[in-house]
């Protein structure tokens, strides 16, 4: 049974795996045209990452808007410019304000929201165990 | 004449609710037999009343009565005529009908279906119910009136049905999504009645499971239509967004899993009966928390037109009202429901605990999360941040994974305690399997390996090999063996599929804007893209350009048209993509631009392995349904 | 203890209704600035009616004004334009506009036919200066004092009414 289950699995997984090839790079037809794919990548993953500020709830990424097209091409000029993305992303905030990011800053404002869930694990899990001891 | 029999009917419905809602519990309390109700024969006038006057807002959309504001704003002499009943549900009145008619379906149901004999207890629960429905009509009536008219000169066509619900998912969509949160509401009122007569757990147990599954099973399907939907109308190829509105379906959902999770063990052990009534109280909440929050107009962004905050203040005086009011008796009542049973660590007990915990405190991170921005707003006297996708994808990631290892050894722990040997040697041989699945993945995936693809990739594998997997010691036939856990199967092994889907998809997208020209070709991926041709197209009500692309590679040339739709009436663009779907990949086009002459800005897409996702929800889904209707057939 | 527990999720869903309460009393629904008390950007932009004169931030040199950003094609920005030509003419504060990614002739035209409450309009095609000053939409305005700094941005039509709430205290610094 064991031994099915691995074929299978192995024979589903390859084939999709497989049909996915490397990425070939040409200069032209391309909206963005970047010098390697670490920018590229970084370009793209960042238009999900930052808000269209027009947009009842988009990203970049999905945002056709002119601000969002002036926005993507902001981004692009910056990132051909071998700016980080922490510096775009700082670029960016000085300007629209943290709105911007979907990805909120961790500061004591926010701590409670980053540290939050972690903290009612380890209460709720600490509680349950001192509850069982007491009992015991 | 017609929408005022409509509207009518709702008063009529509005009324006998609130008898329902008072007299049966009177005759109870105050031990008047002469209030009692034949809550059966009840039950039936009422759920014939709501459908009544859902059918005549129906026939006043296929009939186009412009004169009902509700049709005018909603619909057009144009819109075709499956779109038509749709535009019922299709915006907050009409909706709302719906909602109500789905809460007495499971109302009907559960009367007529349940195994519970006790006359009292059923009496409590049509009653809770029926003030529930009472609230929610009173809304309608009050403040969101679908049969209102526009006399006496009604406009002569309509303002048209918003364009991106112009779709066939969106004519299945709200009714499951609206049947799935609705449903909570028997559990609800079960765990209500539970604390008024200090019901014994194991008993309420039973009665509750059946609905807290099929509940789960509707929402399921809601959401993952949803999430289909947004993926091939919304044009930009995404499928989950964490969008203030998804996680208010989202939060019930994992309550709901909890829950059923609970009653499991509360059925079958008697334990955990005081938690699973304040679970059934807080998913029910979840579910009527997601309608204010979506409905009140608070968690729309910068720029979105105001919705009715009146509105929203009604709503929230009935979550206020249901939820506060249950959570008192909660914290009053001496509830007499834990049973003090005695189990270890390794035991299914803990492990149902363990999966509880992590639901619920995840389900509670992602409320929080989605409301945070006001909070902040609020402390910081007017600084404004976003909570979105990449917040909740680091906070989900520990949770599912951790989720993900319980659910692979779920299914070998025992009641009480398990026993260590043969619990040990199942783990170990499913961690060969796993592990001699990676090895060879890795090889595969050397070139482009992710981290946490990876993990989510073994993950899948951790959970199928979990829920498929037997022990060797025993001597049982394999098929008969599954077909007595067909619905944990199913279910589990879903989750499995999506958790493959999402792993894979997640990290092996490609994506890239083009700008192509008629005649135009780009290689991308391992496909040639190719802007063949675009034109004029016109449809019912709308006229659009439709562009003819084809995706060549080794071994299929397909053409996919994706378009530019302008909406008559409306003047609203929608993109439609165009979608090729493959077993192992979607290929995924949609227009952008008209940058000048014929020349388009293009996004292209390849999704490895994301049908997978729905796929695994259809699986899950099915698997809560199979497990609700044995339970209700169960003596 | 055990009683504490039981009343725990009561107290926290009264807080959360609570909380959800007031905030369906918060009516505000525009993008607070991220350039309060920042001083207005550096640019070099052509002027709108003369497209070789290229205008700086020294340009705008009569100190508090106002920065409106309008376009042809918004339609709000009509809506406000009599309030501008008042604010004008009532000499309470230079105007200065800028035109945002708009078609030259057109808001000439438009300027000629319904009155120019500008002291200049500065053309920003590309939307550069729009995006520096964080801007995501037209009409927008912007109150600078007389120091350079920006105190104040409107989103939206600027009447009678906005004028008195927002920005008429800062003109009596």
């Amino acid at each position: 049974m064991n031994k099915i289950l691995i074929i299978i699995f192995i024979c589903s997984i390859s084939l999709g795996i497989l049909s996915e090839a490397e990425q070939k790079f040409t200069f032209d037809k391309e909206a963005y045209s970047f010098d390697n794919i670490v920018q590229e990548e970084l370009f793209y993953s960042l238009l999900v990452e930052l808000r269209c500020p027009k947009c009842q709830s988009s990203n970049l990424s999905g945002s056709n808007s002119p601000i969002s097209n002036d926005l993507k091409r902001e981004v692009y000029e910056l990132v051909i410019k071998e700016q980080s993305a922490e510096e775009i992303k700082a670029y960016l905030v000085e300007r629209y304000g943290n709105f911007i990011i979907y990805n909120p800053p961790i500061e004591p404002a926010t701590y409670i929201l980053w540290f939050g869930p972690f903290l009612l694990i380890i209460l709720s899990l600490g509680s349950i165990i001192l509850y069982r001891r007491k009992q015991a | 004449m017609i929408p005022e029999l409509g509207h009518i009917t709702l008063i009529a419905y509005l009324v006998l609710c609130l008898v329902g809602g008072i007299l049966p519990l009177a005759a109870i309390f105050f031990n008047k037999a002469a209030l009692e109700m034949p809550i059966k024969r009840v039950t039936s006038l009422l759920f014939s009343l709501i459908t009544f006057s859902f059918l005549i807002l129906i026939y006043s959309f296929l009939v186009d009565d412009f004169s009902v504001a509700y049709v005018a704003q909603n619909s057009n002499i144009n819109l075709p005529f499956y779109f038509k009943f749709a535009a019922t549900w299709g915006a907050h009145e009409g909706s709302l009908i719906l909602w109500i008619l789905a809460m007495n379906a499971w109302l009907i149901s559960f009367i007529f279906l349940t195994k519970c004999k006790n006359t009292d207890f059923l009496n409590t629960v049509f009653s809770i119910s029926c003030q529930v429905m009472f609230a929610f009509t009173l809304f309608t009536l009050l403040t969101s009136n679908p049969f209102e008219r526009i006399l006496p000169i009604p406009p002569l066509n309509g303002a048209d049905l918003n364009p991106s619900l112009q779709d066939i998912a969106f004519t299945i969509h709200p009714p499951l999504l609206y049947f799935g949160y609705s449903g909570l509401l028997i559990p609800f009122a079960i765990a209500v009645a539970a604390m008024l007569f200090n019901t014994d757990t194991k008993e309420w147990a039973s009665y509750s499971r059946p609905w807290t599954l099929l509940s789960c099973s509707f929402l399921t399907l809601g959401i993952a239509l949803g999430s289909w939907w947004a993926y091939y109308e919304l044009g930009w190829g995404g499928w989950w967004f964490w969008d203030p509105v998804e996680n208010a379906a989202f939060v019930p959902w994992l309550l709901s899993v909890a829950l059923f999770h609970s009653l499991i063990t509360s059925q079958s052990k008697g334990v955990f009966g005081k938690w699973s009534i304040l679970l059934s109280i807080l998913a029910f909440s979840t579910s009527l928390l997601g309608t204010f929050l979506v409905r009140s107009g608070i968690l729309t962004s910068v720029h979105a037109f105001a919705l009715d905050p009146e509105r929203g203040l009604f709503i929230l005086g009935i979550l206020a009202f249901f939820i506060v009011g249950s959570l008192i008796i909660y914290s009053i009542k001496d509830l007499n429901q834990d049973n003090s049973g005695t189990y270890e660590l390794n035991s299914k007990e803990f492990g149902f605990l363990l999966n509880n915990l992590l639901l619920v405190i995840l389900a509670i991170s992602i409320l929080f999360g989605t409301i945070f921005p006001l909070i902040y707003e609020a402390i910081t006297d007017g600084k404004q941040i976003s909570v979105g996708a990449p917040y909740f994808e680091i906070i989900l990631f520990p949770f599912a994974l951790a989720l993900g290892l319980l659910q692979g050894i779920a299914l070998y722990l025992s009641w009480g305690s398990s026993s260590s040997f043969s619990f040990i040697q199942r783990v170990f041989l499913e961690s060969i399997s796993v592990f001699g699945l990676i090895l060879l993945i890795l090889y595969i995936l050397f070139d482009n390996l992710y981290l946490t693809s990876f993990i989510t990739i073994f993950l899948a594998c951790w959970i199928a090999a979990g829920t498929l997997q037997v022990s060797k010691k025993r001597n049982i036939n394999y098929w008969s063996f599954l077909k007595k856990r067909l619905a944990v199967t199913f279910a589990h092994v879903g989750m499995a599929i999506l958790v493959l889907g999402v792993g894979v998809v997640s990290s092996y997208s490609l994506e890239k804007e083009l700008i192509l020209a008629p005649g135009d070709s780009f290689e991308f991926g391992d496909q040639i893209v190719s802007f063949e041709s675009v034109e004029d197209t016109l449809g019912p009500n709308y006229f659009s350009k439709s562009a003819n692309i084809s995706f060549k590679d080794t071994q299929n040339d397909t053409n996919v048209i994706t378009e530019k739709r302008t909406y008559v009436p409306s003047g609203q663009l929608t993109t439609e993509a165009g979608i090729i779907m493959e077993p192992f990949q979607d290929l995924y086009i949609s227009m952008g631009d008209n940058l000048e002459a014929d020349i388009w800005s293009f996004k292209v897409q390849i999704k490895p392995f994301i049908r997978w996702i729905w796929l695994g929800a259809l699986l899950i889904a099915i698997g809560s349904m199979l497990a609700g209707i044995k339970q209700i057939r169960r003596a | 203890m055990k009683k504490l527990l039981d009343i725990l999720p009561l107290v926290i869903f009264v807080t959360l209704i609570i909380v959800l309460f007031s905030f369906l009393s918060n009516e505000d629904d525009q993008l607070e600035t991220a350039l309060i008390d920042e001083s207005f950007p550096e640019f070099s932009l052509t002027s709108l009616t003369d497209k070789t004169k290229v205008l700086t931030k020294s340009d705008i040199s009569e100190l508090p004004a106002l920065i409106n950003v309008w376009a042809t094609w918004c339609i709000a920005c009509k809506v406000e334009h009599p309030f501008l030509m008042q604010l004008k003419e009532e000499s309470i504060l230079p105007i200065y506009g800028l035109n945002y990614k708009d078609n030259r002739n057109k808001a000439i035209a438009l300027l000629q036919a319904d009155g120019n409450p500008f002291e200049f309009s500065i053309f920003d095609f590309e939307g550069r200066l729009a995006i520096d000053l964080g801007v995501y939409g037209a009409p927008e305005t912007f109150f600078i004092d007389k120091a350079g700094l920006i105190r104040v941005r409107h989103v939206g039509v600027i009447d009678d009414k906005v004028w008195k709430e927002k920005f008429a205290k800062y003109l009596d610094e």
